[in-house]
């Protein structure tokens, strides 16, 4: 592969990503809609925030670690974005691998950490240290599911994952081989997302937003577009890891969109659990069931 | 009205060939995207609940409730505001990013409605902060609610809703109001001249004898003492 043609992937999957990503918001929102059983926002929404708070004249700046803050937040997706191969791009995720994404994925949610600092809002800062506590959570069971997937392939090369699950056909995915693993990293995935009842660090009603709270104009707007690729990221993460990837666009599209709908539908059905129910039961639950799952799998 | 269009704009030369498509997409999304922050002080609250939920369902507008002052654009005041009230929904108003949006709900706002009388409540919300759009009734009904926010939404895709550059233009004319409910000693955490010369609104009604009496009386804002604990009961 020639540089320019590198180059070229590097610019343009975190665009794609980006589009999947403003769909997926739509669709977040389209089932919550659907559930409370009102019509739900126009198509082009998701868009029309995002380019109406670039438009504030507003914009209140904290500092330099404010400004900082929110583009470690975008920029760590973006990176991300790069190291998840998507149907017929590849970028830099062979020279990455899963402990590269595991570790870029967490740029965010430091970025953001640094940010909201500056804002002193005591609602921010009780909002972020409640994000670390769930990363700490979180993480756990989703290193738990990332070893045993790298030891059921054998490798931790993205590419090489997909590559051999879509060889052997639907009864080599992930899903199938590993179902407890699976279903740890959809509880991971949950959490990750933030979304109920694991919502522990926006809480609207409780600490305002928590993070967003001081955030208004490009501030918010930059955090409107880490939630696409949120969305995104996570979802081509668990399709890489248990569905096999994308064969093509289409079932690429369709398994990532199928993803992001379970999490979300769960969501809106739930209320919230406090920070200390969220470690306890992440610790206990997920964790169980994928150290059973690499239990099963070695031996 | 009138005096308020005869004041000159200065308008920053624009050498993009596309800043009027720009200009034109910005006021459609932000016609099509309205955070509301919703301060219900009075009765009025009750139909805003029917107005976002299933039976209207604001949402299909772009429109939806936010939390902080920071991310909202639309102040929804939905009745009457006590001389207490007014204070906090000024703070919060002087605290959202511009364009910013006023709207008055119910006659309470309009002219203090069945509260004409009390000594502790102020009349007319637009004496205090520039409102964009009234919804009259006691209380107007929810379809009332969405035809009002319709408006204001064509309002701000022709670019007409700009009270908040007249708060800006003419702060003394509102922070006199202010300073008679409030007495003479009254300021807020926001420098609101520095904000206006900062959009270039700054003009010759922005100052005058009550922007004197705030600058004789206003105090630097200092950090609040940062402690960790609570202090000890002797």
């Amino acid at each position: 592969m020639s540089v320019l043609e590198l180059l070229l992937e590097l610019v343009l999957m975190p665009i794609v990503a980006f589009v999947i990503g403003l769909f997926m918001v739509l669709m977040m929102r389209k089932i919550g809609a659907r559930l409370q059983r009102r019509v739900g926002p126009p198509v082009f929404q998701p868009l029309y925030d995002i380019v109406k708070l670039y438009g504030k004249r507003t914009q209140v700046s904290h500092g330099l670690m404010h400004d900082i803050g929110i583009i470690m937040a975008v920029g760590g997706y973006v990176a991300a974005e790069t190291l998840l191969p998507m149907p017929g791009m590849n970028g830099i995720a062979e020279k990455g691998g899963l402990i590269a994404l595991l570790y870029v994925i967490m740029i965010p949610s430091l970025g953001l950490a640094l940010g909201v600092g500056q804002c002193a809002n005591p609602n921010g800062s009780i909002g972020i240290s409640r994000a670390l506590t769930a990363m700490l959570a979180y993480d756990i069971p989703f290193v738990i599911v990332i070893f045993g997937v790298a030891w059921h392939f054998g490798t931790t090369n993205l590419v090489d994952i997909i590559a051999l699950q879509q060889a052997g056909g639907i009864a080599t995915w992930g899903a199938v081989e590993m179902p407890l693993l699976a279903i740890a990293g959809l509880f991971g995935m949950q959490a990750m997302l933030g979304k109920q009842p694991f919502e522990i660090y926006v809480a609207p009603a409780e600490i305002a937003t928590g993070p967003m709270v001081e955030m208004g104009g490009k501030y918010l707007g930059g955090l409107f577009v880490m939630q696409s690729f949120q969305l995104y990221t996570a979802a081509v993460i668990y399709v890489t890891l248990f569905l096999g990837g994308g064969e093509n666009w289409l079932f690429f599209l369709i398994k990532i969109f199928a993803v992001v709908a379970i999490p979300m539908s769960i969501a809106f059905l739930f209320p919230r659990y406090r920070t200390e129910n969220l470690v306890g039961l992440l610790w206990k639950w997920p964790v169980m069931a994928g150290l059973i799952g690499v239990a099963l799998l070695m031996y | 009205m009138k005096e308020i269009q005869q004041i000159p704009v200065a308008q920053a030369s624009r050498t993009n060939p596309f800043a009027r498509v720009f200009d034109e997409l910005t006021a459609f999304c932000r016609s099509r995207s309205m955070f509301m922050l919703h301060y219900c002080t009075g009765c009025g609250a009750i139909e805003l609940p029917p107005a976002m939920t299933s039976r209207f369902d604001m949402e299909r507008l772009g429109i939806q409730p936010m939390v902080s002052p920071r991310q909202a654009d639309i102040l929804l005041i939905t009745g009457y505001v006590s001389v207490k009230t007014l204070k906090r929904v000024i703070l919060t108003y002087e605290q959202m990013a511009s364009p910013k949006y006023v709207i008055g709900i119910c006659s309470c706002t309009v002219n203090g409605g069945m509260y004409w009388q009390s000594y502790a409540t102020a009349k007319k919300l637009n004496d205090y902060m520039p409102v964009d759009m009234y919804i009259a009734g006691c209380m107007p009904r929810p379809e009332a609610v969405i035809e009002g926010l319709r408006g204001l939404m064509e309002r701000v895709r022709t670019g007409e809703a700009n009270g908040w550059e007249d708060y800006y233009r003419r702060y003394d004319y509102y922070l006199g109001h202010q300073q008679r409910l409030f007495g003479e000693a009254w300021q807020t955490p926001t420098n609101v001249i520095q904000e206006a010369e900062h959009y270039g609104l700054a003009g010759p009604e922005t100052e005058g004898e009550h922007t004197a009496l705030l600058r004789q009386h206003q105090q630097p804002l200092e950090p609040l003492e940062m402690r960790i604990g609570l202090k000890e009961r002797v």
